[in-house]
């Protein structure tokens, strides 16, 4: 049976049906967490709150929000995993870490069987919406090593039955001409990897547009979903890009882009509840407002995840702003960054997200760092860009000044050119950002 | 919550013939990862294989539960 859905059971429900599902779901995995994770003992009993209590779908208010420094507190409190899980690590079959990129103490996940089958089934849901079926070629240009990643999207290549290829451990060029010459059609990475790859090719002299890829799957950076960085991967690639997105903490992604590619992306509601709320106050906001994702998963028994505040920020809107059919709302753009990502500079409102947007508009930049220092009681900020070689410096710097500043209130950049091959590159999450204003003189923090 | 062969989906409704059969081989699996006479090669591949039938009923609604106990 073809069809544009994965699982058309769930993906074209009713939204009346689909939060009923969500509700006896929910209840299930209230329970669950009840009896045996201590962490939800304790929180459950300290908010007053029973399983019991969750009649109607607003009663999933009553439940206690989890938070990240909660859990690692949890973990550094009781080592090696922490008070969420329900079970000792003898139950799970697998563990798998945060990236560790932001330099501070990964987060340690267990997963049982059933747990890493929900994986990659979620991954499915994604993959099968931008079109992947069993005659793809997948490749996977990923390190395979304990940051979770994109190892769920390997095992749900080869549960649709695609020919899944481990791109693991090796250098780019020996990536690139593998993805030519086993003819992949899938390609999976982080957006800024997809670039890195796309480089790659054009030095080696082979033309990735004309080669058999036709979908470049994204995820681990928001810039999946920025216009313009997405833009220059399908021109690069001569393919479509889609963006997914997820996290650790859920073992897997959350929400895909279908073929549709409606400027936002599904959220898997089947499995999941996506909250929006204000970072500030907690309290819901609604379609259409900016706030931070909250999370519950139906997924994972090891580690069960009650309302988890994720600090992504999102905007949702109803799912028939797509007309690929499925009741799953979505969050507009993706994920638009992160509650703590935005930095004041000289009183002016700076992220990182709208700068990639302008930098991506720039095919001569082929890598970029964003600066921040304080110069006395002055705030200043710099983009620091590497060009292509043989690219005329002057007109470049004088065009990004000046859309840089236009889109940030007049705020000056400070745009300096960096020596060829001098910025870091980056496999998994890219960290373009640092803000040297709280280190000492010398010291490079990377926020 | 446990399936109930003879009952309706988690949103109450009515199982078609299809999904009791799915339904069935799910609730068979789970009784054979309990039996304690199974050889090793026999446990993995039904564990494995509840592990599958357990995610598929849980996206079609038909079930769903967690199945630590069950090795799983």
């Amino acid at each position: 049976m073809d069809s544009p859905y994965w699982n058309p059971r769930t993906e074209t429900l009713p939204r009346e049906d689909l939060r009923a599902l969500q509700l006896a779901k929910l209840r299930t995995v209230s329970r669950w967490a009840a009896e045996r994770s201590p962490h939800y003992r304790k929180a459950f009993a300290d908010a007053g709150f029973s399983p019991d209590q969750l009649r109607t779908w607003d009663d999933l208010r009553r439940i206690p929000m989890l938070t990240r420094d909660a859990w690692m507190a949890g973990q550094a409190a009781s080592p090696p995993y922490g008070e969420l899980p329900v079970a000792g690590a003898d139950r799970a079959i697998r563990l798998h870490t945060t990236s560790g990129t932001s330099g501070a103490e990964p987060l340690r996940a267990l997963d049982s069987r059933k747990d890493w089958v929900w994986t990659s089934e979620m991954w499915c849901y994604g993959l099968w919406a931008q079109g992947v079926r069993p005659d793809d070629v997948g490749y996977v240009a990923f390190g395979y090593g304990s940051f979770i990643g994109f190892w769920g999207l390997h095992y749900a290549l080869e549960k649709i039955g695609a020919l899944t290829i481990p791109g693991g451990a090796q250098p780019t060029e020996s990536r690139v001409r593998q993805i030519v010459d086993f003819g992949a059609t899938v390609v999976a990475s982080t957006p800024t990897y997809a670039l890195r790859l796309a480089q790659e090719a054009t030095a080696l002299g082979i033309d990735l547009a004309a080669s058999k890829v036709s979908k470049v799957v994204l995820s681990g950076e928001p810039a999946g979903s920025i216009p313009e960085t997405k833009a220059l991967i399908e021109k690069l690639w001569g393919a479509k890009a889609y963006d997914t997105a997820g996290m650790t903490e859920v073992s897997t992604i959350v929400m895909f882009e279908c073929s549709k590619q409606p400027g936002g992306a599904h959220v898997i509601e089947d499995h999941l509840i996506e909250e929006v709320v204000d970072p500030e106050t907690g309290e819901p906001v609604g379609y259409g407002e900016m706030g931070e994702r909250v999370v519950t998963s139906f997924g994972r028994s090891m580690i069960p995840l009650l309302r988890y505040r994720t600090a992504d920020l999102v905007v949702k809107v109803p799912h028939d702003r797509c007309t690929c059919g499925r009741g799953f709302d979505l969050y507009e753009g993706g994920i638009l960054g992160r509650v703590d990502d935005m930095k004041l500079v000289r009183g002016t409102n700076v992220y990182p997200r709208a700068i990639e947007g302008i930098v991506r508009g720039f095919a001569e930049i082929v890598e970029f760092q964003i600066r921040i220092t304080r110069e006395g009681i002055r705030d200043e900020i710099a983009l620091v860009v590497e060009l292509a070689e043989g690219t005329p410096w002057d007109p470049i710097a004088e065009r990004l000044g000046r859309e840089l500043a236009a889109s940030h209130e007049g705020l000056r950049f400070n745009v300096e050119q960096a020596p060829s091959g001098s910025l870091p590159r980056f496999e998994l999450k890219a960290r373009r950002l640092q803000d040297l204003r709280t280190a000492p003189i010398g010291a490079g923090s990377v926020s | 919550m446990s399936p109930d062969l003879n009952s309706r989906d988690l949103i109450g409704r009515e199982l078609t013939r299809v999904e009791s059969e799915l339904l069935g081989v799910y609730t068979s699996l789970r009784a054979l990862a309990a039996s304690p006479d199974l050889p090793p090669c026999a446990v993995a591949g039904v564990r494995a294989s509840l592990a599958h039938m357990a995610v598929l009923v849980s996206s079609l609604g038909l079930a769903f539960e967690h199945l630590l106990d069950e090795g799983v």
